[in-house]
């Protein structure tokens, strides 16, 4: 499960943000959507711990996976730098799926800010699937908006909105979302990843829509594999409350399970 | 081929290579990796008589050179363990090393006798260390007359070799470690996190939602490694030393100070055959050097 993998290519999307896309065979094989990449930035202990990242991509076939990220510390700074065809240290494909039920036509994938990477390669496998896939996404301005049609299998229809207005809808992509539920989507499935505030939003909102609903949630993670209880997230499951692991029991959960 | 096997006290092991309590779950994730039936011991995360449900998040800080950690202690219980971790363990023939922890004397009295009536068990770890629970552990271990009473009691219901995990957050822990000794302690641990903190600038707020935390990681080794060193020189019963091992030469650091095995905490989270890849590089170095036995090295940089 521990692999060198070469770059590709690396390729800033707008500032401060990258699109990285990997070659390895063993990976790009065993990804799912909603599974993540536990990537050593550094040989060194400065970094000491792995960062996990979402799959936005993979390509059997090709031997090829992709992850977008945005540079907001030292590491991913340092992820910033790598060149074309040197190697990067992947613990992974790790942690549970999004799992799409087949008695669903209509997919509704909800993303906010850099949580569009793991719906873009979930998009990319339901694609001919399913009669609707559509995305709602959010990002604060239209400076860090990926063009989200370069990443999205055609047929996708997308919906964009801004915080400031500059595209797309002016406000919350919540908000967007919630204005379309004027008409019904049918029988429709969520999928959703962002800022914790917005998949707050959401799993309260969604007690009175009641759409089946996944969220990939996000917390600070040590092993990822499922060993050292650090990326605790308070939920119900086979009926108990308690800390599950986001790094194996998710990143994606059922937004009923999830207390907030 | 050179044999690894080692004895600390009563307590015999295949090589003096294990994995520290608390890094390493009940083995079960670390075992798609590889043979946990190579390693000196799987010593479990820490065991509590009933389940408990650990800190709130975040749980992890990352910090130079190493982490912080607030798990809390989270387990399933000793319930739990005795019916699902410990026959998984032992159907893959893993060497089980069992961390126990309580909030009352009563707690880790039971637990021992309980423990100690169980096949498959090859020694009891005496958790008297955790900085990051209210009451128990850490409690225990930082007054040496608080700690003579517990092993004293536990000494007398438990029927393994019985090992004692020293906290380093105390003014002197050659004081403990004898206290340990002379309280009836076959083997000691050490060290165990040191207690510490983060402040997340932004939100102006201790980062962890335990608010302090204990540090792993290369960042304490020259810490271990003094105290491996000082507590060798005062007690005669066996060490496993621990605090930042990531390969070889961090191991050998922890011998030539003293100790006769070792642990790999933190440095399985960056790379999971961290353990494997340390046993293999010791024998490597052991046939290089043409030891024939560790007790050639162990103690040798005292001076
Ligand atoms: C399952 C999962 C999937 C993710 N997918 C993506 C993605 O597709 N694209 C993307 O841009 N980011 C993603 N993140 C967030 C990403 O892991 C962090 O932005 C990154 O770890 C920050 O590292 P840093 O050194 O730059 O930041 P620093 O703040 O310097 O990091 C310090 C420590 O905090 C941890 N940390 C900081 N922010 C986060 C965070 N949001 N989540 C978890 N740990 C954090 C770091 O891993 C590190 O241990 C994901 C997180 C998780 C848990
Ligand atoms: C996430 C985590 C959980 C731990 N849990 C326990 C525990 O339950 N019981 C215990 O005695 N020590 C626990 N420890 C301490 C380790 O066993 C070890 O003493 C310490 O981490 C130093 O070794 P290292 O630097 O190699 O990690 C824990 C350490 C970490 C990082
Ligand atoms: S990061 Fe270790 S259990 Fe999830």
């Amino acid at each position: 499960m521990l692999s060198k993998a070469r770059v590709l290519k690396i390729e800033e999307i707008f500032s401060g943000c990258f699109f990285l896309q990997l070659e390895e065979q063993r990976i790009a094989g065993d990804s799912l959507p909603g599974q993540f990449l536990h990537v050593r930035v550094a040989d060194n202990t400065v970094p000491f711990l792995r960062r996990p990242f979402s799959i936005a991509g993979a390509s059997p076939r090709n031997g090829t996976v992709e992850i977008i990220f945005r540079v907001v510390g030292e590491g991913t700074r340092i992820l910033s730098r790598l060149q074309k065809d040197e190697f990067l240290d992947c613990l992974g494909p790790l942690g549970t799926p999004f799992s799409p039920g087949k008695e669903f036509p209509v997919s509704i994938l909800l993303a906010g800010g850099a949580g569009i990477a793991p719906l873009l390669f979930l998009a990319g496998t339901l694609a001919g699937k399913r009669e609707k896939i559509l995305v709602y996404y959010g990002t604060p301005n239209s400076g860090e908006l990926l063009t989200p049609d370069k990443f999205l299998p055609p047929g996708v229809d997308v919906f964009l909105a801004t915080e400031d207005g500059s595209a797309g809808f002016h406000g919350l992509v919540t908000d967007l979302f919630e204005r379309s539920l004027k008409d019904d989507p049918g029988r429709a499935e969520i999928f959703a990843c962002g800022p914790e505030a917005m998949l707050k939003t959401l799993a309260k909102k969604n007690r009175s829509w009641g759409f089946p609903m996944q969220l990939s949630l996000e917390e600070r993670m040590a092993c990822g594999i499922g060993a050292c209880q650090g990326c605790a997230v308070q939920a119900h499951r086979e009926n108990k409350t308690g800390y599950l692991r986001v790094c194996r029991d998710g990143p994606v959960f059922n937004s009923q399970e999830v207390v907030w | 081929m050179i044999n690894l096997e080692v004895n600390l006290g009563p307590l015999r092991l295949k090589n003096p290579v294990l994995a520290a309590s608390g890094t390493f779950g009940f083995g079960e994730e670390y075992a798609s990796f590889f043979e946990l039936e190579k390693l000196g011991a799987v010593i479990v995360k820490g065991l509590t008589l009933r389940p408990r449900q650990g800190n709130p998040p975040p749980r992890i800080a990352e910090t130079p050179a190493g982490m912080l950690n607030a798990i809390g202690l989270q387990n399933p219980g000793l319930e739990a363990f005795l019916e699902r971790e410990l026959p998984r363990l032992r159907s893959i023939n893993a060497a089980v090393i069992v961390n126990i922890a309580g909030d009352t004397e009563e707690e880790y009295l039971t637990l021992a006798r309980e423990l100690s009536e169980t096949n498959g068990i090859l020694a009891l770890e005496l958790n008297l260390s955790c900085p990051n629970v209210k009451e128990g552990g850490i409690f225990f271990g930082t007054s040496a007359d608080v700690m003579t009473r517990l092993i004293r009691k536990v000494r007398r219901v438990c029927r393994l070799p019985l090992i004692v995990k020293l906290s380093p957050n105390v003014t002197d822990i050659v004081e403990l470690a004898e206290a340990a000794e002379s309280s009836g302690a076959d083997i000691l641990s050490l060290i165990n996190t040191l207690k510490g903190m983060v402040i997340d600038v932004s939100r102006r707020r201790p980062l962890l939602g335990n608010i302090t935390g204990g540090l792993s990681g290369p960042a304490i080794r020259p810490v271990a490694v003094r105290m491996v060193y000082e507590v060798y020189r005062s007690v005669k019963i066996p060490i496993i030393g621990m605090g930042g091992i990531t390969n070889l030469d961090d191991a050998l650091q922890f011998f030539l100070a003293g100790a006769r095995a070792v642990a790999v905490g933190s440095a399985s989270f960056i790379n999971p055959y961290t353990i494997p890849r340390l046993i293999s590089d010791l024998q490597l170095f052991m046939e290089s050097e043409g030891l024939q036995s560790l007790d050639e090295i162990v103690g040798a940089a005292q001076r």
